[in-house]
């Protein structure tokens, strides 16, 4: 590759970003503009006996107010569960589920507007753990009709293949343990933020921070009942999503019907403590986890129960619930391998997707177990997983089907920089090594909403300024995926990067994209623009050998020129363009991806389903206080298969920020409940891991060359958090003896367990 | 509400402020200049880090009638539209940002950081940073592109 | 909608607090009192900013003994040279305080002074209407206890307990003039009046210090390097006389002071004062049992310092 693929780019919208003037959503204002002030429940699980807006109706600087018999049409990211409204219709579910709104002219009346409304509520026994979401409660008392059984269980997913369990009665080794996770929540740092503005013409804008313009943009029509040609979703720059971002909200749906009701600009944006209201973060979750293997080493049978707390309502809990059992079907090799996971409804904010999804609990509880069977055995933890990883180009025992797979030399990589084989189990007391791998998809094969089209399409326009202009409905949300575009772009046409320029994440002008999350965008997107561009340099060499005499094939772009290499053509891009576009003008090329046909043939064999998969070995080092517990990670050696880094900058930048991440659940994160109600929702008690809580970091990109990612790449941006947990984990068992099954491992806890040792 | 003159950025402007106004919200709402950001609103992450008669202070904690009277300098102040400051260029250069929102905040600690420390370890770089919250990166290619920073400012 | 004063000298701030008398707060460097007013804890319409006082005299150490006004920033504590090399335990407790650009505005007046924290009480107004609002605010009974007579809010001021160990004595302005006081008399074992002599608009002016200790020990428990506020502050101090003065912050009320002979000091009476006059609950994010056993680690690991030696 002659050209910035495989080269570290810095983004192309970088300096926009450094020097403020960026537009994020709440940095745009328009004429005449409205605010939403939002009224929420106090109540974790009450009926709506009545509200009363007349005081708030008659207030001058109000101009409209919404209730949720206003807009009482349900939705939700998955088609199969849209148990959301817009605002409470009958019921409240959590504390701080929001149930009414109005429009005034400023921020500060709109929110002293909404304390005027009044609401009486008559409250129903409240489910505030998943124990008590699992058993038979009285039909009013279920938090949706719509559960089974007469329980609080959102969603059972369940399969199982050459019976585990028979194994476990049998094995050499086995080894069953609990874990107990506490919920995390994103924490980008962008506030969510919306606008709507309803045009002249009857159709609807919608500005909004989202990672997913597509889910919105069909939501919105669904609940607003606005045929779906009259809006437009746009991103503009994004702070941060990780996950948070992915589902259409409340507060867009609300945004939207103020504007349409005023046919005024309107703007909502959250505070800090909205922001972990709304959560939709990692579920707490509790794990029984099974493993056995033979004398050897070899693992025989995997089999885990899971628990989910998924809060008051669905948003991609299906999928959390599959993801939590499906994912562990690598990176080892297990024949006998089954799961169950039940997803519970809760009376708190809801629980969805983030970084790393439904694995990352697994991840930790299974990397967990091996370390303690390699201690049963008395093998190196590295050498009992060297024993079991699955090959390239296999199928998982569930059908998966593995491609490229880079994690042996992952992991030898890591033991080899650490110095692995001379520190493990050698360190002074209090001082610790551990190890841990990850496995994540690139991508998932199958839609959200089942339909006929690619998963993604990228129009690539070509016109008379020789520039490049890149239409995509993906969302740059920070992993840079706009420069990816560029990149792409440049490389396959031989161009300077400043030739091209991105147009993204617009339903009204960009080919719809399935979003920025399950990590898609490098391998969907990219695979899509790659045609997109293939093709314009097709139709050039076309026109151009037709116009020269000369054979398409000899035609090569590189440097910015267009030439054979017996140089009997020798042009300039420019004049390359002025060839291409005679008698027929500016033109747009096409591409799009459409993942392979995968999977097996039983219920449930969807889930996890991916063209590619991610690998990664990390090992941690830390330092343990024995006398308070006190923990602090020194170093995380950290190598990850992305495939081929298309820009190692945002691939090295996506693992640095996983270590950060998963640094922050393992020891410090942790979403606090009293009677329901979030009691650290914000910075100073959500204990975000800050530049001086975060260790040294050896980052190796590991190249397995994937063949049906774009240039072979694979994707960088979830898998890197799964081995973070676990190998902290295992290396405070190495440095002071205890194994921490409950997250975060908090000094107390550690305390507890070394005084539990003596 | 008070009439006042703030001196923003080296140009003057008269506005009507409330009396427990912030110059995070006097800034963002009122003049228009978004490049200072609102993240938590009460201290904890720095983004909205602007500089009074030089210093680095919290925009969301600084009552923007304390602000008047003095030279207020913002994102925007520090290179609008000329060339960036080799804390901005090599924070670009070396991926020292991803989604940009904790970056103008970054900025504005770590210009006056290393006009008054001009030759700092990473170590002491992670400290100055330490009330910065940054969700993307893991803090490691800001601290880098710092250093970087320093190192051009030195040459 | 209020007023906003920025007074130049402390007397016209007095005056000004007798004109708004009942309605008024003093910002030193707000930074805490902000969030106060942005949550509804605070709700003075008048704000009568000190920051602009020109403050003479911000560190004066003589003869190893040190004044410093109460306007001086933590940063320029914890950076000064004379303090780093006199009292480097102070140095050590302002460092330890929030974020380095919050210390640059924080003062030391703002931090000897800092309000008690619960975790049920520095909540928005919307949770503290939901969960039930405590004694403190506006209900009756207290949300961590569940009792209606005692509340339990913690001091977490982190220098207020290396200046008592330092046996610092304050000097506050009110309206009758100067007085001065030892610190630890600043304060009240009371979570919802925890400061007493500082009636009649008085405002904290200066910081003393006698005399420079033989030996010091600091340490803070938070999980966090940065920001947190204090779960656990022991500060330990052996004077030249041989007294010991150890002041333990974050688990009471106020901060709670034992002092002895460090020859009649055993350490089985000293853990035992501790865990008396410490009026610990569960109003932290780190478990009230896991405070209370680490203030007797933190106290073993000062004893075995000194008495090793």
């Amino acid at each position: 590759m002659s050209g910035p693929v495989g080269k570290a780019t810095p983004y192309i919208d970088g300096v926009q970003k450094a020097t403020g003037q960026a537009m994020y959503t709440d940095d745009f204002r328009y004429p005449n503009m409205l605010y939403v002030g939002l009224l929420r429940s106090s109540y974790a699980h009450a009926k709506i006996k009545n509200i009363d807006i007349k005081a708030v109706e008659a207030d001058p600087a109000v101009a409209a107010v919404a209730i949720g018999k206003d807009i009482p049409v349900s939705f939700g990211v998955l088609p199969i569960s849209p148990d959301e409204n817009a605002m409470a219709v009958d019921k409240v579910r959590y504390v701080g589920e929001i149930v009414a709104a109005v429009a005034a002219e400023s921020i500060e009346a709109a929110q002293k507007a909404v304390q005027g409304i009044k609401v009486k509520y008559e409250p129903i026994r409240e489910f505030l753990n998943p124990a008590d979401s699992l058993e038979t409660c009285a039909p009013d008392e279920q938090i949706h009709d719509h559960t089974k059984n007469g329980k609080n269980i959102h969603k059972t997913a369940e399969l199982r293949f050459n019976d585990p369990e028979k194994e476990f009665e049998s094995a050499d080794f086995v080894r069953k343990e609990k874990f107990k996770f506490a919920g995390v929540t994103h924490a980008f740092t962008e506030p969510h933020s919306t606008i709507a503005i309803w045009n002249g013409d009857e159709t609807l804008t919608v500005i909004s921070a989202t990672q997913v313009p597509h889910y919105l943009h069909k939501n919105l029509s669904k609940v607003l009942g606005l045929p779906i040609h009259k809006i437009q979703v746009k991103k503009p720059t994004l702070g941060g999503g990780f996950g948070g971002k992915s589902d259409p909200f409340a507060h867009e749906m609300i945004t939207a019907y103020l504007s349409m009701k005023t046919k005024r600009p309107v703007k909502c944006t959250f505070s800090r403590e909205e922001v972990f209201i709304t959560n939709h973060g990692r579920h707490p979750t509790d794990i029984d986890m099974t493993v056995s293997c033979d004398k050897k080493g070899n693992i025989t049978a995997l089999d885990t129960d899971v628990i989910i707390d998924g809060g008051a309502y669905g948003s991609f809990g299906v999928v959390t619930s599959y993801y939590n059992g499906v994912l562990l079907q690598g990176p080892y090799k297990i024949d006998k391998f089954g799961f169950r996971t039940r997803r519970t409804y809760t009376n708190k904010p809801q629980c969805g997707a983030m970084r790393g999804h439904g694995a990352v609990n697994p991840r930790y509880a299974v990397e967990i177990v091996l370390d303690m069977l390699a201690h049963d055995l008395k093998i190196d933890p590295c050498d009992l997983r060297m024993k079991n990883f699955l090959p390239e180009n296999t199928l998982t025992v569930g059908q998966l089907r593995i491609t490229s797979n880079g994690v042996k030399e992952c992991l030898e990589t890591v033991r080899k920089k650490s110095d692995w084989d001379e520190r493990y189990n050698k360190l002074p007391y209090g001082h610790g090594r551990g190890v841990a791998c990850g496995f994540f998809i690139s991508g998932s094969a199958l839609p959200i909403i089942w339909n006929r089209y690619p998963q993604t399409v990228v129009h690539a326009k070509l016109d008379f300024d020789g520039r490049i202009v890149m239409f995509s409905g993906a969302s740059d949300i920070g992993q840079g995926s706009d420069t990816m575009l560029v990149q792409i772009a440049a490389e396959e046409l031989g161009i300077p990067m400043d030739f091209v320029q991105v147009e993204a994440a617009d339903t009204k002008t960009t080919p719809v994209d399935l979003g920025s999350y399950s990590s898609r965008v490098t391998f969907m997107v990219g695979n899509a623009a790659k045609m997109a561009v293939e093709k314009v340099r097709k139709e050039m060499a076309k026109a151009i050998a037709k116009e020269k005499g000369i054979a398409i094939d000899s035609i090569k772009f590189n440097d910015g020129k267009i030439f054979t290499k017996d140089e009997t053509l020798d042009l300039s891009w420019v004049e390359g363009v002025e060839i291409a576009m005679a008698g027929r003008g500016a033109f747009v090329e096409s591409g799009f991806y459409i993942s392979p046909k995968l999977g097996g043939d039983f219920k449930g064999s969807g889930a996890g389903l991916s063209p590619a998969y991610s690998f990664g070995a990390f090992i941690s080092e830390v330092v343990v206080d024995p006398e308070t517990g006190e923990v602090n990670v020194e170093k995380i050696w950290a190598a990850h298969d992305c495939g081929k880094a298309l820009n190692p900058l945002a691939v090295e930048g996506q693992i640095e920020g996983s270590i950060h991440m998963g640094l922050g659940q393992a020891l410090s994160e942790d979403m606090r409940y009293v009677k329901g109600q979030i009691m650290n929702a914000n910075f100073f008690d959500y204990r975000i891991p800050y530049s001086v809580d975060t260790p040294e970091m050896d980052v190796t990109i590991i190249e397995s060359n994937d063949g049906e990612g774009p240039y072979g790449a694979k994707e960088a941006g979830e898998g890197p958090i799964h081995p973070v947990l676990p190998s902290i984990g295992n290396a405070i068992f190495d440095a002071v003896g205890v194994r921490m099954c409950e997250l975060p491992i908090t000094p107390d806890k550690i305390f507890t367990k070394i005084k539990e040792l003596k | 509400m008070d009439k006042v003159e703030l001196n923003v950025n080296g140009f003057s402007h008269t506005v009507l402020v409330d009396s427990s106004e912030t110059i995070l919200d006097t800034l963002r709402n009122r003049l228009y200049l978004t490049g200072t950001k609102k993240c938590c609103d009460e201290g904890t992450c720095g983004s909205c880090t602007v500089h009074l008669d030089g210093k680095p202070v919290l925009g969301c904690l600084t009552p923007t009638m304390r602000c008047v009277g003095k030279k207020i300098v913002t994102i925007e102040g520090i290179s609008a539209g000329e060339d960036l400051h080799p804390v901005q260029k090599h924070l670009v250069k070396n991926l020292g940002l991803q989604c940009g929102f904790c970056t103008p905040g970054v900025v504005m600690t770590a210009v006056p950081y290393l006009e008054n420390n001009p030759d700092p370890s990473i170590d002491e770089i992670k400290n100055s940073l330490s009330g910065n919250l940054c969700r993307c990166t893991g803090y490691k290619k800001i601290n880098e592109a710092i250093q970087s920073a320093a190192e051009e400012m030195n040459s | 909608m209020g007023n906003y004063y920025h007074p130049s000298s402390i007397k016209e701030a007095l005056r000004l607090a007798a004109n708004n008398s009942g309605n008024y707060m003093y910002f030193s460097g707000g930074t805490d009192l902000q969030i106060y007013r942005k949550q509804g804890l605070e709700n003075s319409e008048t704000i009568i900013d000190l920051n602009a006082i020109e403050a003479t005299e911000r560190i004066l150490v003589k003869n190893a003994s040190l004044q410093m006004s109460a306007f001086t920033f933590l940063e320029e504590i914890s950076l000064s040279k004379d303090i780093q090399l006199h009292f480097p335990l102070l140095a050590q407790a302002a460092k330890s305080v929030a974020t380095p650009v919050i210390r640059k505005t924080a003062t030391i007046g703002g931090n000897i002074l800092v309000n008690n924290r619960c975790t049920f009480y520095n909540q928005s107004k919307e949770w503290r209407q939901a969960v039930g609002s405590c004694m403190r605010d506006v209900g009756d009974i207290c949300q961590v206890t569940g009792g209606k007579n005692k509340c339990y809010s913690r001091n977490v001021s982190d220098t207020a307990p290396a200046l008592i160990a330092l046996n610092a004595s304050v000097v506050v302005h009110n309206q009758e003039g100067e007085e001065e006081i030892p610190l630890k008399d600043l304060y009240s074992p009371d979570g919802i009046i925890f400061h007493q002599h500082l009636d009649k608009d008085a405002i904290l002016k200066k910081i003393n210090i006698p005399e420079k200790p033989k030996t010091w020990w600091f340490k803070k428990l938070r999980l966090r390097k940065t920001l947190d506020f204090t779960s656990l502050t022991l500060a330990a101090v052996v004077d030249n006389k041989d007294i010991v003065r150890i002041c333990i912050n974050g688990m009471s009320m106020s901060p709670i002071l034992i002092e002895e002979s460090f020859h009649s000091l055993s350490i089985e009476n000293l853990l035992k004062q501790a865990r008396k006059n410490c009026k610990t609950v569960d109003n932290d994010l780190m478990p009230m049992k896991y405070r209370k056993e680490m203030m007797n680690v933190f106290l073993k690991q000062w004893w075995s310092t000194v008495y090793s030696n």
